[in-house]
């Protein structure tokens, strides 16, 4: 068993955390320009499951990872929908999540995006047509951007956010 | 589940006593054993098992199980490493056991809904699986009942919303919480009747996200429900597969080759490091330090990535299929993990000593969010929260599955309950599940990886020790095809744990605890 108290007692460790991905930081760099061009400096995410396997959710978590790290490149993700640019939404959307994930929707400012995450939540997945789910995200409100995958991996996320970015750019 | 056979059945002789039943137990195809008991025999049996100190793992219900019974209750039982199974037939109702055996109250809800089944006494009636806009008389899992949406109801009338419990008093007040959260989290709803900061009651109300995983996988051949049983809760893709395919292989008698169990093996340790890392970084999260959060979040990514080089999925997915694993790992990939698997260890513990020399740390996990020993039967609370409050199961050792009979973790065991013996019980099994994966690739019998498997007809049980603890599954099959396929996860019973565990504490704690017993949604509402 791990010895909490000789740790304690014992004098304080500390380490660096190195980590470097230069596909990532290439990505991120793209992103940057984009988010700058496109979204006056700061992309704010709302997430949102609907009634997802919580896959998709550990890889949206982990962009916040020292790996991925998004924050550098202008995306935050926001605590309430009043502050998000775009909604991401996981899962199949569930009988019992309509209402909320309704709310969620509408508390957005305009103009909102819409991204659906996973391939659940783009078209219901296995879940389609089962008697406790709607389908996917597009049942209950417009999406603007599907990225398949079970679930995506982070990197393809970002992929994912970039080309919402530049599409969101040209329809200006 | 090989308990040793005499044993197994002098043990459930005992728990019967002497009498008629004793002699009508069968045996499942995976050591369980099973007994059909009279309405007038069913309660004076759980009434002397409740005082028995036996578990009540699992309750749930089945059609057409038993000749001239529209329905069958299945009640499991644990005691000492053996699983009994008592079969209650009926034609709508049953009595409720929630008041003798806590663990039940979840069970007997989720079978109204499901089937309609009234539980006479039953003292908390409200829905749980289906919310109040699916009609009323709607019963999803009942074989009559199409696997289409129903109409649902358009609006809900205020007196038909879910009432919460109330408490009143001066000075207290309700802080309402979901279901969407302010993190990336999913969703659930919490009710907290608080009184200046402390916490005097929790309520919680999940099942947000109820998707009909059983009823999907009804009808469908074993080898297409393992997408199904991967989609239960993405964290534990790979063991709840195990856990379908185990029963599905025990029906059939199929013989997985020893290749094959040493490889689901090195996955399903792979998948706890990183649901524990997980955690832990979470909860460094959410004391305000991110300089540990970030050392154990690093190492999880890299899992992730490992994962990902063996089998193409960063979840480990599509790799457990009836009769063995898909298809072989490279050797350069497997020596690539032993290499990870060195370096991270000692990285690891860096992370740890970091972590545990910040006092300040110590300061927010300890004495926080305690779950007392006292609690553990009667909710059936497992895993590493049971660890960390003086448990010692652990389903590796209880009922080994697969290659654990010669492989057998240490069972970590802590005593205070609070968040730091959570947190320690998932470092010490860290360290032990990479000495296991070290000890296993190192031993790798060579052979094929997968056996054919036939389906065959029949019934059983299979239990698992996830990163959460025991998830059990009971798989019917009839006809070739799935006739009912039952999970219920570590989470569904742990969820529990919360609402004592909160207890007196200040609200702040409350992300805290909750990171900290590591709960599945997903994995609860199914």
């Amino acid at each position: 068993m791990v010895n909490v108290l000789s740790c304690l007692l014992k004098r304080k460790v500390t380490a660096d955390v190195t980590v470097r991905d230069e596909e990532i930081e290439a990505l991120g760099r793209e992103i940057r320009r984009e988010v700058d061009a496109v979204f006056g400096g700061s992309l704010a995410i709302r997430e949102l499951d609907t009634g997802s396997d919580n896959s998709a959710e550990i890889e949206i978590n982990n962009l916040t990872n020292p790996y991925y790290d998004i924050e550098r490149f202008g995306i935050t993700f926001a605590a309430s929908p009043r502050h998000a640019d775009v909604l991401l939404v996981t899962g199949a959307v569930t009988h019992n999540m309509v209402a909320a994930a309704k709310k969620t929707y509408d508390a957005m400012p305009t103009p909102k995006f819409v991204v659906a995450v996973g391939d659940d939540a783009c078209n219901g997945g296995i879940f389609a047509g089962s008697y406790a789910v709607l389908g996917g995200a597009e049942k209950i409100f417009p999406v603007d951007l599907k990225i398949m995958g079970n679930p995506p991996a982070p990197k393809e996320i970002l992929a994912g956010l970039l080309a919402l970015m530049r599409q969101a750019g040209r329809g200006r | 589940m090989n308990a040793d056979e005499s044993t197994g059945k002098h043990l459930v002789h005992e728990l019967l006593g002497p009498g008629p039943l004793a002699e009508q137990v069968t045996e499942g195809c995976n050591g369980e054993w099973y007994v059909r008991v009279s309405g007038t025999e069913f309660l004076p049996l759980v009434t002397a098992f409740a005082s028995r100190e036996c578990a009540l793992i699992g309750l749930f219900c089945t059609e057409r199980f038993s000749p001239g019974a529209p329905f069958s209750l299945l009640y499991v039982f644990e005691k000492k490493g053996v699983l009994l199974v008592i079969v209650l037939d009926t034609a709508q109702s049953a009595p409720s056991i929630a008041r003798l055996l806590p663990s039940a109250c979840w069970p007997e809800r989720e079978c109204r809904d499901g089937f309609g089944i009234a539980f006479e006494g039953l003292f908390d009636e409200r829905r749980l699986l289906l919310h109040e806009t699916y009609p009323d008389d709607y019963y999803s899992l009942k074989k009559s009942v199409a696997n289409v949406p129903p109409l649902m109801k358009p609006s809900v009338d205020p007196s038909e919303e879910y009432p919460f419990r109330s408490v009143q008093g001066d000075g207290v007040y309700q802080i309402p919480v979901g279901p969407v959260h302010a993190g990336i989290i999913e969703p659930g709803h919490f009710r907290f009747s608080v009184i200046g900061e402390k916490i005097f009651n929790l309520e919680v109300r999940m099942f947000y996200k109820h998707r009909g995983i059983e009823k999907l996988a009804e009808r469908r051949l074993p080898e297409d429900v393992v997408r199904i049983a991967e989609s239960v809760s993405g964290d534990e893709s790979v063991v709840n597969t195990v856990a379908f395919c185990i029963a599905a292989e025990k029906i059939a008698g199929t013989h997985v080759p020893e290749r094959a169990w040493a490889l689901r093996t090195i996955f399903m340790e792979l998948e706890r490091i990183g649901s524990h890392l997980g955690d832990q970084a979470g909860m460094l999260v959410d004391v305000a330090f991110p300089l540990g959060a970030s050392q154990f979040a690093v190492i999880r990514e890299e899992v992730f990535r490992i994962n990902a080089l063996l089998t193409g999925s960063r979840f480990l997915r599509g790799m457990v299929v009836p009769g063995g694993i898909s298809r072989d790992i490279r050797t350069e990939d497997l020596e690539a993990l032993a290499q990870f698997v060195r370096q991270v260890r000692k990285r690891y513990r860096t992370g740890l000593k970091i972590v545990l020399s910040t006092a300040s740390v110590i300061d927010r996990f300890s004495p926080t969010g305690v779950v007392r020993r006292s609690i553990l039967r009667p909710l059936n609370i497992t895993g590493p929260t049971s660890r960390a409050s003086g448990g010692n199961g652990d389903v590796r050792v209880d009922h080994p599955y697969g290659i654990y009979s010669r492989h057998p973790p240490s069972v970590r065991t802590l005593h205070d309950g609070d968040v730091l013996s959570r947190f320690t019980v998932r470092a010490s099994e860290i360290l032990d599940s990479l000495d296991l994966i070290e000890r296993l690739l190192t031993t790798l019998p060579e052979g094929t990886v997968k056996e054919a498997y036939d389906a065959k007809d029949g019934y059983t049980l299979s239990l698992v020790e996830s990163a959460r603890g025991q998830n059990l599954c009971w798989v019917w099959i009839r006809d070739g095809v799935v006739e009912r396929y039952k999970v219920r996860t570590a989470s569904y019973c742990n969820w529990l744990a919360i609402e004592h565990a909160v207890q007196g504490e200040i609200v702040p704690d409350f992300p805290l605890i909750n990171k900290s017993l590591n709960l599945s949604y997903a994995g609860t509402d199914l």
